[in-house]
């Protein structure tokens, strides 16, 4: 089954691959080897780079705002019974179910009240806001029938709350914390129509300029940075996997 | 501490971002403009030559560009609407006048094409940028025969291998024009009778596709789409360009015009005038035209291009400038309802 | 002001800020009037929900339902062996990343990769018709299937990354216990794992589920010509129409209906963290 579900998910990705050595602009059909569009990528695409510059930014920071409060809510809704409870859970979940054009809309319209000038910075509170929801969730699924008894039990050995958070709380629910760091990621890094609303000049992302280019100027090009960018993912995670498995330890 | 070293990195990455973006650095030019719209080599001899650079920030469509600054948007100092949207952003004050005594390269437009604009008569706020029609285009290896006229889309034996563009007033437009109507008629009769074309239309077409038609058609997955030569050639490889037939209807049939704007507030005002009339001078025109493989708005410009546009300007006396229909577009709405949502 | 609202405090502020007030603004826009140019006007007015209702706009909402909910329940049936495999593998980082890489790549090129694979002149189609297994392509794309299977594509991680992390933390030696206690392995599974990863499940629906009721650029490049959808719409009336308070209308009859339905999900569901 996980084979199946890898294949499906990196079958378009295969197709990404190859169709960017391919001499054919419109790639459906194989025409001859190239690497015309890696040339045209490094040499001839500013744009192209400044946009993924600009997404790797407010993906990275809205990721790790978004995840770092994220998780602080989760574990206060779950240990603690907060105020305005029902007001936190409407606002946790209501973001979910606002389609994505009335939200970048209305936020826009937002900042333009309060008189922020739209760039990288109006993206980046942009992202964060809808990415909390999804970290929220992810970290209660996470803590749901967590033996509290250990928190009890690290209190009793004279353990400070904070210290409790950090020793206990964080190492058990890293997993779930890393898996909302990635979704909170992937959402930025791929967010077109709340971004088109709240990008300001000179701040345009890597999925704007895309999209842009939808009706007109849509080359491999594009095709190559995937390529170049997946290449680049999956040989970090193999070197990083020691890395990783050292933060997954935790210090806990 | 990991947590307390997170949040140093989160500000002063944070600073970083602000920095970044506040392009505090140099003359700079923010272009708000369809993609690949101007080839990159001439906003660098701009560059060169006045020493202003060009931030070209992107948009695909007039509408989406018209609802981002309605919400309030600001800081671009030069844009690309198409007529009708330069009307409505006149009627909603939303551009600042032009003073063409500036444009020293402003009589080289084609009169004649300055005496069919009705959106801003005198171009008080507007510099045509580049024109053309919305035509169809015909992949000749796989239909054979066709008579180059709108009414293609009732071959039922080419159903499912056509597509019209998802464009209310290119699509209307096109069925009026078919009637024999204006393409911004006013009147319920004529419209009632354009949607009951469409209905017909849309059973043997696969999809309304203003995206992947260019692709699409260059793919072989479409066999005759409706849309904008330029996207479409721009897919084909240039030696496979005679399989293609790209054609305005014997009925005729929309034009469209880009122009440039320079929108209320903006701040580089001076930069915009400069580069306005950069891109109007006869030998930058000419690359663009030849970039794009459009006809040249510019009388002097013709004469040095080196390459065939797709169509001529005298291809284009038959068709119709798509013009803002104020109230009356409520009409064009409820037929979109119907075709496009069934609703 | 409890001592302990110190961790609720951020995200309080932060919501508060900069998504309860846009969506004041979109709830008091939805009752006022547009202007032909996209402006909104005064007065009052509840004219907006009575047009919708008074439209034919309940085949729309059928259909985004249904492909929504198909979505989601294909989405899930893939996602818990998926995540069971791997809360049970050595590799499961490896597996983690594997899962989340190819949504780095642009949304948009993933679709158009799958158009140049399904379409009629697609790869699978050229394959099918080479091995002479049929004669003429198969019409994979421009339907709701399509629609359906690239919405299946595009949420996977919101999916397996919960189901997974809440997974994650199951003592799989009590399937083994249920087990040698007699259950079989699928029973040992539903009634001693089910528990402890419902949360899991419940945030991988609400994170399918609900955006795909959204949709908007996926009914448009792999739907066909009648696969519209209220996203579709929404955004329509916002670009095109130019009739804001509309669509901010539109968006509250499905934000209320969504709310109300999750509302009694999570009443069934029992508990969520409250």
């Amino acid at each position: 089954m996980t084979v199946i579900v890898l294949i499906f998910l990196y079958a378009p990705i295969m197709f990404l691959v190859i169709f960017s050595f391919n001499s054919s602009v419109t790639g459906a059909n194989w025409m001859g080897f190239t690497l015309k569009w890696y040339g045209e990528l490094f040499l001839r695409s500013p744009d192209i780079w400044e946009g993924f510059k600009n997404s790797l930014i407010v993906a990275v920071f809205s990721s790790l705002t978004a995840t770092f409060i994220g998780t602080m809510a989760a574990i206060g809704i779950h240990w603690y019974k907060p105020s305005f409870r029902r007001y936190i859970n409407f606002n946790i979940y209501a973001p979910l179910i606002i389609p994505d054009i009335l939200m970048g809309v209305s936020m826009l319209m937002l900042f333009v009240s309060m008189r922020i000038r739209l760039s990288l910075f109006t993206i980046y509170l942009a992202h964060t806001t809808f990415s909390l929801s999804y970290v929220v969730l992810v970290v209660l699924a996470r803590l749901e029938n967590f033996d509290s008894s250990l928190l009890e039990a690290a209190m009793d050995l004279g353990a400070s709350e904070f210290q409790t958070v950090r020793r206990v709380i964080i190492p058990m629910a890293l997993p779930g914390i890393i898996a909302s760091f990635l979704l909170s990621f992937t959402l930025s890094i791929d967010d077109f129509i709340i971004t088109f609303f709240v990008a300001g000049p000179g701040s345009t992302t890597l999925p704007l300029r895309i999209f842009s280019m939808i009706r007109f100027g849509l080359s491999p090009v594009v095709n190559a940075l995937s390529t170049i960018l997946v290449g680049g993912a999956i040989l970090l995670t193999l070197l990083g996997r020691k890395f990783l498995k050292y933060i997954l330890a935790g210090e806990g | 501490m990991r947590r307390s070293f997170l949040l140093l990195f989160i500000v002063s990455g944070l600073i970083v971002v602000f920095l970044l973006s506040s392009g505090f650095l140099g003359k700079k030019l923010y272009m708000y403009n369809w993609a690949e719209y101007i080839p990159q080599d001439v906003l660098n001899d701009f560059r060169k030559e006045t020493g202003i650079k060009v931030i070209y920030d992107t948009y695909a469509s007039n509408e989406e560009m018209y609802a981002k600054l309605k919400a309030g948007a600001r800081g671009y100092d030069i844009i690309f609407p198409s007529g009708d949207h330069v009307s409505i952003m006149i009627k909603e004050g939303m551009l600042e006048k032009i003073d063409k005594s500036r444009l020293s390269n402003f009589k080289y437009i084609d009169k004649n094409i300055l005496k069919k604009i009705t959106y801003d008569p005198n171009n008080e706020y507007s510099i045509p940028y580049m024109l053309g029609s919305t035509g169809i285009c015909v992949n000749k290896t796989k239909v054979r025969e066709y008579e180059r006229s709108w009414s293609i889309f009732e071959r039922k034996d080419l159903k499912g291998k056509m597509t019209l563009l998802d464009d209310m007033r290119e699509v209307i437009g096109a069925a009026l024009k078919y009637l024999g109507y204006s393409v911004n008629s006013t009147s319920t009769k004529e419209l009632e009778e354009a949607e009951e074309v469409l209905k017909g239309w849309k059973e043997n077409i696969v999809k309304f596709d203003a995206e992947f038609y260019g692709k699409g058609i260059a793919s072989g997955e479409y066999w005759v789409v409706h849309g904008y030569g330029e996207n479409i050639f721009s897919e084909i490889p240039e030696e496979e360009w005679d399989k293609y037939d790209f054609f305005i209807p014997k009925e005729g049939g929309t034009l469209w015009i880009d122009n440039m704007v320079i929108p209320k507030g903006a701040k580089h005002v001076d930069y915009a005038y400069k580069f306005i009339d950069f891109i109007l001078r006869p030998d930058i025109m000419a690359r663009i035209c030849d970039y794009l493989r459009l006809p040249c708005p510019n009388t002097e410009a013709r004469k040095l291009v080196k390459k065939k546009p797709i169509y001529t300007i005298d291809d284009l006396k038959n068709c119709e400038f798509i013009a803002d229909v104020g109230e009356y577009i409520k009409l064009y709405r409820k037929v979109w309802n119907e075709i496009r949502f069934g609703y | 002001m409890k001592r302990h609202d110190i961790y609720t405090l951020p995200i309080l502020i932060w919501l508060s800020l900069f998504f309860t007030i846009p969506l004041s603004i979109t709830v008091i826009m939805s009752f006022m009037s547009s202007t032909p140019y996209g402006g909104v006007t005064l007065p009052f007015t509840v004219g907006n929900y009575v047009e919708i209702m008074k439209g034919r706009i309940l085949a729309i909402l059928w259909r985004t339902i249904r492909i929504s909910a198909l979505s989601t329940l294909i989405t899930l049936g893939l996602s818990l062996p998926v995540s069971f495999f791997m809360a049970t593998s050595k590799w499961k980082n490896l597996l983690l990343m594997a899962t989340i890489i190819p949504f780095w790549t642009n949304f948009i090129i993933r679709i158009f990769a799958w158009i140049f694979l399904l379409g009629n002149n697609g790869m699978l189609n050229n394959i099918l018709i080479q091995l002479g297994i049929v004669k003429n392509p198969i019409t994979f794309l421009y339907n709701s299937w399509a629609v359906v299977v690239v919405i299946v594509y595009t949420y996977l991680p919101y999916m397996i990354l919960p189901i997974y992390s809440a997974m994650e933390k199951f003592d799989f030696s009590m399937i083994d216990a249920a087990m040698d206690l007699g259950a079989t392995k699928i029973r040992a599974i539903f009634k001693v794992m089910f528990p402890s990863i419902k949360g899991g499940i419940t945030a991988g629906i609400l994170f399918v589920f609900i955006p795909a009721l959204g949709s908007y650029a996926i009914p448009e490049l792999v739907g066909g010509r009648d696969s519209v959808m209220l996203g579709n719409l929404i955004a329509w009336e916002i670009t095109t129409a130019r009739n804001w308070p509309y669509a901010t209308a539109l968006s509250n009859i499905l934000f209320v209906s969504t709310a109300l339905a999750l509302f009694l999900y999570l009443k069934i569901q029992g508990s969520d963290g409250k």
